[in-house]
C-alpha cells in the first residue's frame, strides 16, 4: 500500500502473461539453442560436413537476433511490468535477493558477448576457439537460469526462508532442483522445435533427414526430461498448496489439464515430424512451435496460479497485501495505510484489494457477477472473500471498508432486481441466483458443494435455510434477494434435492 | 510467526551508490556511443556521406552498442530500485504505459538498427528509414526517462498528479524540471559519439573530421545546456554548492576539456579516460542533486543494513570473473586466426 495502483482496463494477468510467456518461450530457447548450436558444431566439423556448418551458421543468426533483440528486451520487459503490477512483492524481492540478481546479471553480460562473437565469429575466429565461446555461452546461460530458477521457485515456495529470512534457504526452496531440471528439459526440447523452424525450408533431401531426425531426438529427450521434472514438481510442492489447488483453484488446474494434453500433441507431433524428415514441411515446424508455445504458457499460468493468493507464499498477498501487516490492517484499515489516495475512498479500496485479478466490466469482471443483487450482500462477499471459490486473498480492512468497497461496486452493476435481469436476458432466475448468491462458495459439483443438505426439505425448510443463513458457517451472507428471486432459488433448491435424493 | 522484514539494504549503503553511479557511467557511455553513432551516422548520411565503409563499420557496430546499452542498463536499474524503489516505482506507476512503452521503444530501435546494418551492407549505403526509425525510439526512451526519474524526486508532485489520474497516461508535465537535463544529455551523446567515431576512424582524415567536429559541438552545447540545468536548480543550489559534488562537477568540467585537449593531439586512451572520468564526475553531481531534491523526504541513509556477505562475495567474484571471460573471448575474437571457422 506504499505505491499508486495503476488503473488500466486490462486485466494485471493479461499484461504479465502476455510479456513473461514470450520472454521464457525465448529465453528456454536461448540456453538449448546455445548448446544445440555447439554440440552439432563439434559434431559437424569432426565430420568436417560443410551443409551441416552451413546450417549452423544460418541458425546462429536466427538465434542471434531472436534471442539478443526479443529475448533479452522481453526480460527487460519482465522487470518493468512487474514493478507496474505489484512493486510491493518486487520491492521485497530485490531487498531480499539484489545480490542473485546482480550475479546473474554477471552471467547475462558474459552471455550476450558470447552471443555476439559466437555469431560473428562463423567468419574470422579459428575452429577451436568458435567452439570455445560456444561452450562460454551456454555455460553463462545455463548458469542465469540457475540463478533466476531459485528466485522463481522461492515465490512458490519459500520454505525456510519465512523463519529465518536467509537468502540461501530461500534460494535453494523445496522446488528449487525439480524446477532446475524441468526447465533444463524444456530448453533442450525447444532447441529441437526452433531449429525445426529453420531446418524445414530446406529441400528435401539426406541433408534434411538427418537434420530432422537430430532435432526431434532433442525434441523428445527434452520432453522426456520435462515430463519426469514435472512429476517431480508436483510432488515437491507442499502438499497444503496442491490440495488447496485441487479443491478450491479452477483455473491453475484447468491450465496443467491443458499443459498435459499439449505436452501430448507435441510427442505426436514430435514423431509425425520424424517420420517426414527427409520432407518436412515448414507448415509442421510453426504447427508444432504453436503448440509448443501454447504448451508452455499453459504450464506458467499453471505454476503462476498455483500461487493463489500469495504474490509470495505466505508472504504477500497478489494484491500487495503484506502478510507482515495485517493485524494493523484489521485494526486501522487499509485507508490509513495506502500511501496514495485518488479522493475517492471506495475506488483506492476497490483498486488495493481487488482491482489486481478484477476489473468491474472488462478482465474477469466483477459487474456480471453482482448484477441484480444488493450492497449488503456485496459487502457481505468483500469480507468473506477468503471463502470465495478461486483460494482470493482475504479482505483485512473494516467493516466500514467492505461496506465502501460494496457501495463503489453497488454503484457500478446492474441495480434492477435480478428477475428483470433475467427476463431481459431469457435466464433463469432460479440457477441464476443459486450461482450468484450461493455458489461463489459452493459451486455444484464440487468439494463445497452442499447441495446434498436440501435433500427431503420442502420449501418451508429451504426458506428456514435462507432465513438463517448468515449463522450457518463464518462469513456466509444473509440472504438479501427480492421474494420473486426467493421463490425461484427455493424452487431451483427443491430441484437440487431431489436429484440428490434419486 | 515473525516474518522477515524486507525493508534492508544487503550491502552498505556506500558499496551499493558505487556499484550504482558506475553502473551507470558505464551504461551511459554505451548509451551515448548508440545515440551519438546513430545521430552522426544518420546527420552525415543526410547530406549524401554516407557511403563510406567507415559509415558502413559504424552502422555495422549499432546493433553491437545497444545491446551492450541494454546489458550495461540492468544493473543500474537494480541497484536504483533497491535504493529508491518507493519513489522510481511510484513515478513509472503514474506514467504506467510511458514506462511500458520504453520496452517497446527499445525493441523496435533494436530491430530497426539491425535491419539498418544488414541494409548498408548489402547496398554500401547507409539506409536512413530504418536508421531514422531507431533514433525515434531511442529518442523516446532517453526523454521518457528523464521525465520520469525526475518525477521520481518529487513525491508531492506524483500524488498531486495520481490524485487526478490513475491510468498511468500521465505524463511529467513539469518540463522546466527535465527538460534541459534531458538536452545536456542527449549533447554529451553527441559528445561521446563524436569521440568514439573520431577514435574508430583515427586512420581516416574524413571519419576523424567528423568525429571532431561532433566531439567539440556536442560539449559546447552540453556545457551551455548544463549551465542553464544548473541554475534551473535554484532552490537547492547553495546547498549542492556546499557538497563534494560541486568539487566532482569542477573536476569534470577540466577533465572533460582535458579530453578534447588529447582528442586533438589523437592521443585516445587519455582522452578516453578523461571523457569517462568526466561522465563519472558528473554522473555523481547528478545523484547529489537527487539527494538534495529528495531531502527531508527520504534519505537513503535510513535504511537498515543487514549485509548478505555470502551473496555479495558471490556477486564481486562473478563479476571479476565475467569480466576476465570477457576479456579471454574478446582476445579469441580479435586474434588473428589462420583458418575461419
Amino acid at each position: 500500500m506504499n505505491y499508486p495502483f495503476w488503473d488500466v482496463p486490462l486485466g494485471y494477468g493479461i499484461l504479465m502473461g502476455g510479456i513473461a510467456v514470450v520472454h521464457v518461450f525465448i529465453s528456454h530457447f536461448a540456453i538449448g539453442g546455445g548448446l544445440y548450436l555447439v554440440v552439432a558444431e563439434q559434431a559437424a566439423r569432426k565430420r568436417d560436413d560443410a551443409a551441416a556448418l552451413a546450417f549452423l551458421h544460418t541458425l546462429s543468426k536466427f538465434f542471434a537476433r531472436l534471442t539478443l533483440v526479443a529475448g533479452a528486451l522481453t526480460g527487460v520487459g519482465i522487470w518493468f511490468i512487474i514493478g507496474l503490477l505489484n512493486p510491493a512483492a518486487t520491492e521485497a524481492l530485490i531487498h531480499n535477493y539484489v545480490w542473485g540478481w546482480a550475479t546473474e546479471w554477471t552471467f547475462f553480460f558474459v552471455e550476450i558477448t558470447a552471443a555476439l562473437l559466437y555469431y560473428y565469429g562463423w567468419e574470422r575466429m579459428t575452429a577451436a576457439a568458435h567452439l570455445t565461446v560456444g561452450w562460454i555461452y551456454f555455460a553463462a546461460a545455463w548458469l542465469s537460469l540457475f540463478v533466476i530458477n531459485g528466485i522463481l521457485a522461492f515465490m512458490l515456495t519459500p520454505g525456510k526462508w519465512l523463519t529465518t529470512g536467509n537468502f540461501w534457504d530461500g534460494f535453494f526452496n523445496p522446488t528449487f532442483w525439480p524446477m532446475l531440471v524441468l526447465r533444463t528439459g524444456v530448453c533442450v526440447m525447444l532447441a529441437g522445435l526452433y531449429a525445426l523452424l529453420v531446418a524445414a525450408p530446406y529441400a528435401a533431401g539426406d541433408f534434411k533427414a538427418r537434420t530432422v531426425r537430430t532435432l526431434t531426438t532433442w525434441g523428445l529427450v527434452g520432453l522426456a526430461v520435462t515430463v519426469a521434472a514435472g512429476y517431480w514438481y508436483w510432488q515437491a510442492i507442499p502438499a497444503e498448496i496442491t490440495t488447496a489447488a485441487l479443491q478450491m483453484m479452477p483455473s491453475p488446474m484447468r491450465a496443467l489439464r491443458a499443459a498435459i494434453w499439449l505436452a501430448i500433441a507435441l510427442g505426436v507431433l514430435l514423431l509425425v515430424c520424424r517420420a517426414m524428415a527427409r520432407q518436412l514441411p515448414v507448415a509442421l515446424a510453426v504447427v508444432l512451435m504453436a503448440v509448443g508455445l501454447a504448451w508452455f504458457g499453459s504450464f506458467e499460468m499453471f505454476r503462476e496460479g498455483l500461487r493463489k493468493p500469495y504474490a509470495i507464499t505466505g508472504y504477500i498477498y497478489g494484491n500487495g497485501t503484506e502478510v507482515a501487516q495485517v493485524e494493523h490492517y484489521r485494526t486501522d484499515g487499509y485507508l490509513s495505510h495506502i500511501a496514495y489516495r485518488s479522493g475517492d475512498d471506495g475506488a483506492d479500496l476497490f483498486r488495493h484489494a481487488c482491482r489486481s485479478c478484477h476489473t468491474v466490466t472488462g478482465f474477469k469482471p466483477l459487474k456480471p457477477a453482482f448484477d441484480g443483487t444488493d450492497r449488503e450482500f456485496i459487502a457481505a462477499i468483500v469480507r468473506g472473500t477468503h471463502l470465495l471459490k478461486g483460494h482470493m486473498p482475504t479482505f483485512f480492512g473494516t467493516a466500514a471498508e467492505a461496506d465502501e468497497v460494496a457501495a463503489y461496486l453497488f454503484s457500478r452493476i446492474d441495480q434492477r432486481p435480478l428477475e428483470q435481469i433475467c427476463a431481459e436476458r431469457g435466464e433463469s432466475v432460479g440457477p441464476k441466483a443459486y450461482a450468484m448468491r450461493c455458489g461463489k462458495c459452493h459451486p455444484i459439483g464440487t468439494a463445497s458443494d452442499k447441495s446434498v443438505s436440501f435433500a427431503g426439505l420442502d420449501s418451508d425448510g429451504l426458506n428456514g435455510v435462507l432465513d438463517m443463513a448468515a449463522s450457518l458457517g463464518d462469513g456466509m451472507p444473509a440472504y438479501t434477494g427480492s421474494p420473486t428471486e426467493r421463490a425461484a432459488l427455493v424452487a431451483y433448491m427443491q430441484t437440487l434435492g431431489s436429484q440428490v435424493t434419486k | 510467526m515473525t516474518l522477515p522484514n524486507y525493508e534492508f539494504l544487503s550491502a552498505p549503503l556506500w558499496l551499493v551508490t558505487t556499484l550504482h553511479l558506475l553502473t551507470l557511467s558505464l551504461h551511459f557511455v554505451a548509451m551515448n556511443f548508440l545515440l551519438g553513432g546513430a545521430l552522426l551516422v544518420g546527420h552525415v548520411a543526410r547530406r549524401g556521406g554516407g557511403n563510406t565503409p567507415m559509415q558502413i563499420r559504424l552502422t555495422r557496430l549499432l546493433p553491437t552498442t545497444m545491446a551492450a546499452t541494454v546489458t550495461l542498463g540492468v544493473a543500474p536499474l537494480l541497484f536504483l530500485q533497491l535504493v529508491f524503489p518507493r519513489q522510481a516505482y511510484a513515478a513509472a506507476i503514474v506514467s504506467g504505459w510511458f514506462w511500458l512503452l520504453v520496452v517497446a521503444a527499445v525493441l523496435i530501435a533494436y530491430a530497426a538498427l539491425y535491419l539498418c546494418a544488414g541494409r548498408s551492407e548489402r547496398s554500401g549505403r547507409v539506409s536512413l528509414p530504418p536508421l531514422l526509425l531507431a533514433l525515434m525510439g531511442l529518442v523516446y526512451v532517453s526523454i521518457t526517462y528523464s521525465a520520469i526519474f525526475t518525477m521520481a524526486e518529487r513525491p508531492d508532485l506524483i500524488r498531486a498528479l495520481y490524485a487526478k489520474d490513475q491510468s498511468g497516461l500521465v505524463w511529467n508535465p513539469e518540463w522546466s524540471d527535465y527538460l534541459l537535463r534531458w538536452l545536456h544529455m542527449v549533447a554529451g551523446a553527441v559528445t561521446v559519439g563524436g569521440f568514439c567515431v573520431g577514435l574508430l576512424g583515427r586512420n581516416d582524415p574524413e571519419t576523424y573530421g567528423t568525429g571532431k567536429s561532433f566531439f567539440v559541438t556536442g560539449m559546447a552545447l552540453a556545457a551551455v545546456l548544463g549551465f542553464g540545468y544548473l541554475l534551473s536548480l535554484l532552490p537547492i543550489l547553495v546547498a549542492f554548492m556546499r557538497t563534494p559534488a560541486i568539487w566532482a562537477l569542477t573536476a569534470a568540467i577540466i577533465l572533460s576539456l582535458g579530453s578534447l585537449h588529447f582528442f586533438f593531439k589523437k592521443q585516445f586512451a587519455a582522452s578516453g579516460v578523461m571523457l569517462f572520468l568526466s561522465l563519472f564526475g558528473m554522473v555523481y553531481a547528478r545523484h547529489t542533486v537527487r539527494l538534495l531534491k529528495l531531502a527531508g523526504q527520504f534519505d537513503p541513509a535510513s535504511w537498515r543494513v543487514a549485509p548478505q556477505w555470502g551473496p555479495l562475495v558471490l556477486f564481486l567474484v562473478c563479476f571479476v570473473l565475467a569480466l576476465a571471460v570477457v576479456a579471454y573471448m574478446l582476445r579469441l575474437f580479435f586474434s588473428p586466426s589462420e583458418r575461419p571457422a
